[in-house]
């Protein structure tokens, strides 16, 4: 039983979207998940406008001081069970502008983050990737299959192979660079 | 004396399994044509071809935390999404699936317009359970979902009349066995206007306005989480699968058609679940190529467009049924 | 196209004879000085000669004792700034409001961020900073160090205000699924309709002004880059152009050239981005589908000319960072090829589609002279007949050589708007056509100095949504002085909250797309 509430868990992961004061570099990039060269709908992932629908939560942006209890509500009002994941490096960490005032500087300063997804802003693909792989290290891991025991049959006896004669091996000459040979990277 | 027969029906087949499976194998379908028609593919890791992804959705959200606001009106907010969903399962019962009904070999005669009022309590259920959750987009989505529905009853109920009156009875399994030339060729318009009326029953593009997530965010579904969200979606999911089903019974023929060899009850079957498919892709094709309207432009369809359409459309029916198919049929 | 023969240096000159200075050729094409609030009598002046009189940003400075207040008009052919100073313990000067109501939020945020007090102004109050900022403490003054503000905490949860029952306030935002960004708004609605529509902005606003004093010329690239990651090649090249002013550096052709392929290939997703964005707003997710899958191509190009999806962090001071491989170039036409097959269906979509046109057309109508008093940039202004485009009226980098048509429509609805980014994209694969096959053999940059000597400029360029304005001051040290920003959303907003009014809450969201906002560089 437990089981099965898992594999639904696994397969079907409604998200929510939040832009906690990004540059809308990650959110297009978001976004293009759903778009036909990606479609994320394949993983049975669908954006969800409520955050009472959701069960993962994706942040992105250097939180500001604004949004920062903004993020805290919404987080809240998410039920159980609920991840989260911060997307971009300025979700992380702040990014490029941590240290700003008015920005808090990183999502897990504020919730509890699951997962993190590094980039400015991370391809499509790593988004994708960072989801799956939070979305596999929920479910049981599968127990390693043993391989069978199988009785070998019997190998015919070796012959004895013929003495080679082995082949003289001569230093190759090393290979002396001049300073003049070597030439300047061509810079503009 | 326990019937087992009809245990059987009610629960398993034609029953409340059948129609269960049926509806999360309608959603797989609109979920895989909305996909192909926008170039993706729609789910594909749950089960063979995402055919699982609806019951994974079902079970998953069955298991989520419930949460309930603290303003929200205890009673109705709880039992509103499953006593709504009870309901539209129990009006799918009317309808002769393998050849009979669910409850009753034959039906009774206004079988018709019992469903058509159970369609609309638990369409008005629907609104509660909105206006129960005590938030401002709930408030807003129910009142639009009230607004549609009771504006579209209107004309949904005279062009069902139209079957009604060709076939002379207002009993479904009579309505759905007399169809030796199906409706849709006696009456068309009567089809095309039912198509589109029932398209804004089932709120669906271009009349999905209550569920319109880019202005009222959840619609009347924003405050449900958990087990109650899965029924809220249940329901209109049967809804769909419902309202396809009106449409092969009133003028598709029902489940009647060739039998070729075996049990007829088998092909019965068949040939619904195949028509009801055909219907499904239909509305879900429509719901694709078009864009919301807005609320007011939905009304003023209604009122200006399709209730004048189904008034003439009813009286072109009886004037053809009275004078000129006794000579031509 | 300017084509007005108004000599707006004459007007003001015949008016205000030995009242205000003028320094011709100075940030723009004369900086007038004045002082005592005649910067008001200069704008009537300008008002009442030229209905084409605009702000498009107003800098404030920390001069020291005094705080420096520059305002930045644009009429029908000429660019001017008028300097004003107040004393830092006195910091009033009367608001312009009146006479150009477009300043109406330019003023709030040098307010806000100055502490200068604009008097007269219809509605002060916080604009980017939040109600829990610590009161005296102006970011922008050169005394305040950013790590050594301390942030108040949040406040605890807003008690409810009582409700007029008649009045009902529908709070749009911050999290909302009509919207990328977090901003919030206050609808008014009587019963469907909107009459009222109160923003707060400031979500997004991260400082970045402040930021870039306290980074070298070339590390601020990356970070106005970062001001929007949707357009943000175009925020690179305005800033590096404005230094390049102050450098007086040459730039060499073929790197103008691959600025301006650079710059269009941003447009082109931007639009895209933008067309397809409002079919989700108006529920036509088919359309929003195919768009962005027809938006994909560019992004690949954009790929290949750059290393990077997104930020193609190409610009530099003095050129390009990188060049352009011949080899590349077949790919560039093919990909602009195949887009510009698919634009007749697209165009096809928007003449004959019923539900599209029953929820774009006659929607948020913005009238000519409302366009023209709000002093609104770009396609909102193009699609209400305003023909105000910075690659026309002032071109930059190579847009003077590059034959290209400005798109103009009259009736100011919705679906003037779309329509006008729809012709853009074909216009941008002409333009870029046109200088793949003109592109000029030579270096690609030059080194510029890292220590920009004392000056200051002003530059302008055409962004996908309008026009964007910087304004770099510099001190003879390697850290720019002041680095003002003043982006096109900016100048926009007013005008969402002029064409809302009147209308069905649930045209809000198309409306509001239509306006392609971008709040990340609204708040910076």
């Amino acid at each position: 039983m437990a089981n099965t509430v898992t594999w639904a868990r696994v397969k079907s992961p409604w998200v929510l979207h939040f832009n906690s004061g990004a540059c809308n570099g990650c959110d297009i990039e978001i976004v293009a998940l759903l778009t036909p060269k990606y479609d994320v709908e394949r993983f049975g992932v669908k954006l969800e406008p409520s955050p009472r629908h959701a069960d993962v939560l994706l942040t992105t942006g250097c939180v500001t001081q604004q949004c920062a209890e903004r993020l805290k509500r919404i987080y809240d009002q998410m039920p159980q069970p609920k991840f989260v994941v911060a997307i971009g490096a300025c979700a992380c960490s702040g990014g490029v502008f941590a240290g700003n005032y008015n920005v808090v500087g990183g999502v897990d300063k504020v919730i509890p983050v699951t997962a993190y997804i590094p980039g400015c802003p991370p391809r499509p693909e790593a988004i994708l990737d960072g989801v799956v792989k939070l979305l596999n290290a929920l479910s049981p891991p599968k127990p390693k299959k043993q391989p069978k025991q199988v009785k070998q049959p019997e190998l015919p006896k070796e012959e004895a192979k013929p003495e080679v004669a082995k082949p003289e091996v001569v230093a190759p000459q090393e290979a002396k660079l001049t300073v003049e040979e070597a030439k300047p990277d061509a810079k503009q | 004396m326990i019937d087992f027969t009809l245990i059987f029906r009610i629960l398993i087949f034609p029953g409340f399994t059948f129609i269960l499976l049926l509806t999360l194998f309608c959603d797989w379908l609109e979920r895989k044509i909305e996909a192909r028609i926008q170039n993706r593919v729609g789910p594909m890791v749950a089960g063979p071809a995402g055919i699982l992804q609806p019951l994974a959705d079902f079970i998953k959200l069955l298991t989520k935390e419930d949460i309930e606001p603290r303003d929200a009106k205890k009673t109705i907010f709880r039992f509103a999404p499953l006593v709504a969903f009870t309901i539209m399962v129990f009006a799918t019962c009317f309808l002769p699936i393998d050849g009979a009904s669910v409850l009753s070999a034959s039906g009774f005669n206004g079988d018709l317009i019992v469903i058509l009022a159970l369609v609309t309590i638990a369409n008005f259920l629907l609104f509660l359970s909105g206006w129960a959750s005590s938030n401002p987009y709930g408030a807003i989505g129910s009142a639009r979902v009230l607004t549609q529905f009771l504006g579209y009853d209107i004309p949904l109920s005279l062009l069902a009349l139209t079957p009604a009156f060709i076939a002379g009875s207002l009993s479904i399994a009579v309505i759905a066995s007399s169809q030796i030339i199906p409706f849709i060729i006696l009456a068309p318009w009567a089809f095309v206007l039912f198509i589109i009326t029932m398209q804004a029953e089932l709120e669906k593009d271009p009349f999905d306005i209550p569920h319109a997530d880019s202005e009222v965010v959840g619609g009347l579904e924003t405050e449900y989480t958990g087990g109650k969200l899965a029924f809220l979606h249940l329901t209109r999911d049967v809804q769909i699968v419902f309202g396809a089903a009106l449409v092969v019974e009133l003028f598709l023929g029902g489940p009647y058609g060739p039998v070729f060899f075996g049990f007829p009850v088998f092909w019965y079957s068949l040939w619904f679940v195949l028509k009801l498919l055909a219907i499904v892709i239909i509305t879900e094709y429509i719901s694709c190529v078009f864009a919301r309207l807005r609320i007011d432009q939905v009304l003023s369809v209604n009122w200006r467009v399709i209730l004048p359409a189904a008034i003439l459309s009813l009286m072109l029916t009886v004037a053809l049924v009275t004078w000129i198919y006794p000579m031509v049929v | 196209m300017p084509n007005s023969n108004i000599d707006i240096i004459n007007v003001i000159e015949s008016k205000l004879k030995d009242k205000v200075q003028i320094q011709l050729g100075q940030l723009g094409k004369a900086a007038i000085v004045t002082n005592d609030g005649l910067h008001r009598d200069v704008l009537k002046a300008m008002v009442e000669a030229d209905e084409k009189t605009a702000v498009s940003a107003i800098t404030g400075l920390d001069l020291g004792a005094n705080l420096g207040v520059l305002y930045h008009i644009r009429t029908s052919n000429a660019f001017l700034t008028i300097r004003a100073e107040v004393p830092k313990d006195n910091p009033k000067i009367q608001t312009i409001t009146d006479i150009i109501p477009g300043a109406i939020f330019h003023e709030l945020e040098v307010a806000d961020l100055l502490g200068v007090v604009f008097e007269g102004h219809p509605s002060p109050g916080h604009f980017v900073l939040s109600e829990y900022w610590p009161q005296g403490v102006y970011p922008l003054r050169k005394d305040v160090k950013a790590n050594e503000i301390k942030l108040n905490p949040p406040p605890p949860e807003e008690a409810k205000q009582p409700e007029d029952e008649k009045v009902v306030k529908i709070i749009i935002g911050p999290q909302h699924p009509a919207l990328l960004e977090p901003e919030k708004f206050a609808v008014t609605v009587d019963g469907e309709t909107v009459t009222k529509v109160e923003p707060r902005i400031g979500y997004v606003h991260r400082g970045i002004e402040k930021a870039t004093e306290s980074r070298t010329y070339l590390q601020d690239v990356y970070l106005v880059e970062r001001i929007c990651g949707i357009c943000n090649s175009i925020h690179a090249c305005s800033f590096v152009e404005t230094v390049e002013k102050i450098l007086k550096t040459d730039v060499p052709p073929r790197a103008k050239y691959l600025r301006v392929i650079a710059l269009e290939l941003n447009r082109l997703h931007s639009h895209l981005l933008t067309l397809g964005h409002a079919g989700l707003e108006i529920g036509y997710e088919t359309l929003f589908q195919y768009f962005w899958r027809d938006r994909e191509p560019i992004m690949d190009l954009i790929e290949l000319t750059s290393g990077n999806r997104v930020y193609s962090s190409l610009m530099t001071v003095g050129g390009v960072r990188r060049d352009l491989k011949d080899s590349d170039i077949p790919k560039i036409k093919a990909t602009l090829a195949d887009l510009r097959k698919k634009l007749p269906f697209y165009r096809q979509v928007y003449e004959n589609e019923p539900s599209l046109k029953m929820r774009m057309k006659n929607v948020g109508v913005l009238k000519r002279e409302d366009a023209l008093k709000l002093g609104v940039v770009g396609p909102v202004a193009r699609g209400s007949g305003v023909d105000i485009d910075v690659r026309k009226d002032e071109p930059y980098e190579v847009y003077g050589e590059i034959p290209f048509k400005e798109i103009v429509y009259t009736t100011g609805d919705t679906w003037a708007r779309m329509n006008v980014r729809m012709d853009e994209v074909e216009e941008s694969i002409n333009i870029i056509e046109y200088a793949i096959d003109h592109l000029p053999t030579g270096l690609f940059r030059v080194k510029a100095p890292r220590v920009v000597p004392a000056g200051e400029a002003v530059n302008r360029v055409e962004a996908p949504r309008g026009e964007l304005f910087y304004y770099v001051k510099s001190n003879g040290t390697a850290f720019p002085d002041r680095v003002k920003v003043r982006t096109p959303t900016f100048a926009n907003i007013p005008a969402f909250l002029k064409t809302a009014i009147g209308e069905n809450i649930a045209d809000i969201p198309p409306n509001f797309v239509s306006l392609d906002p971008c709040f990340s560089c609204t708040d910076r």
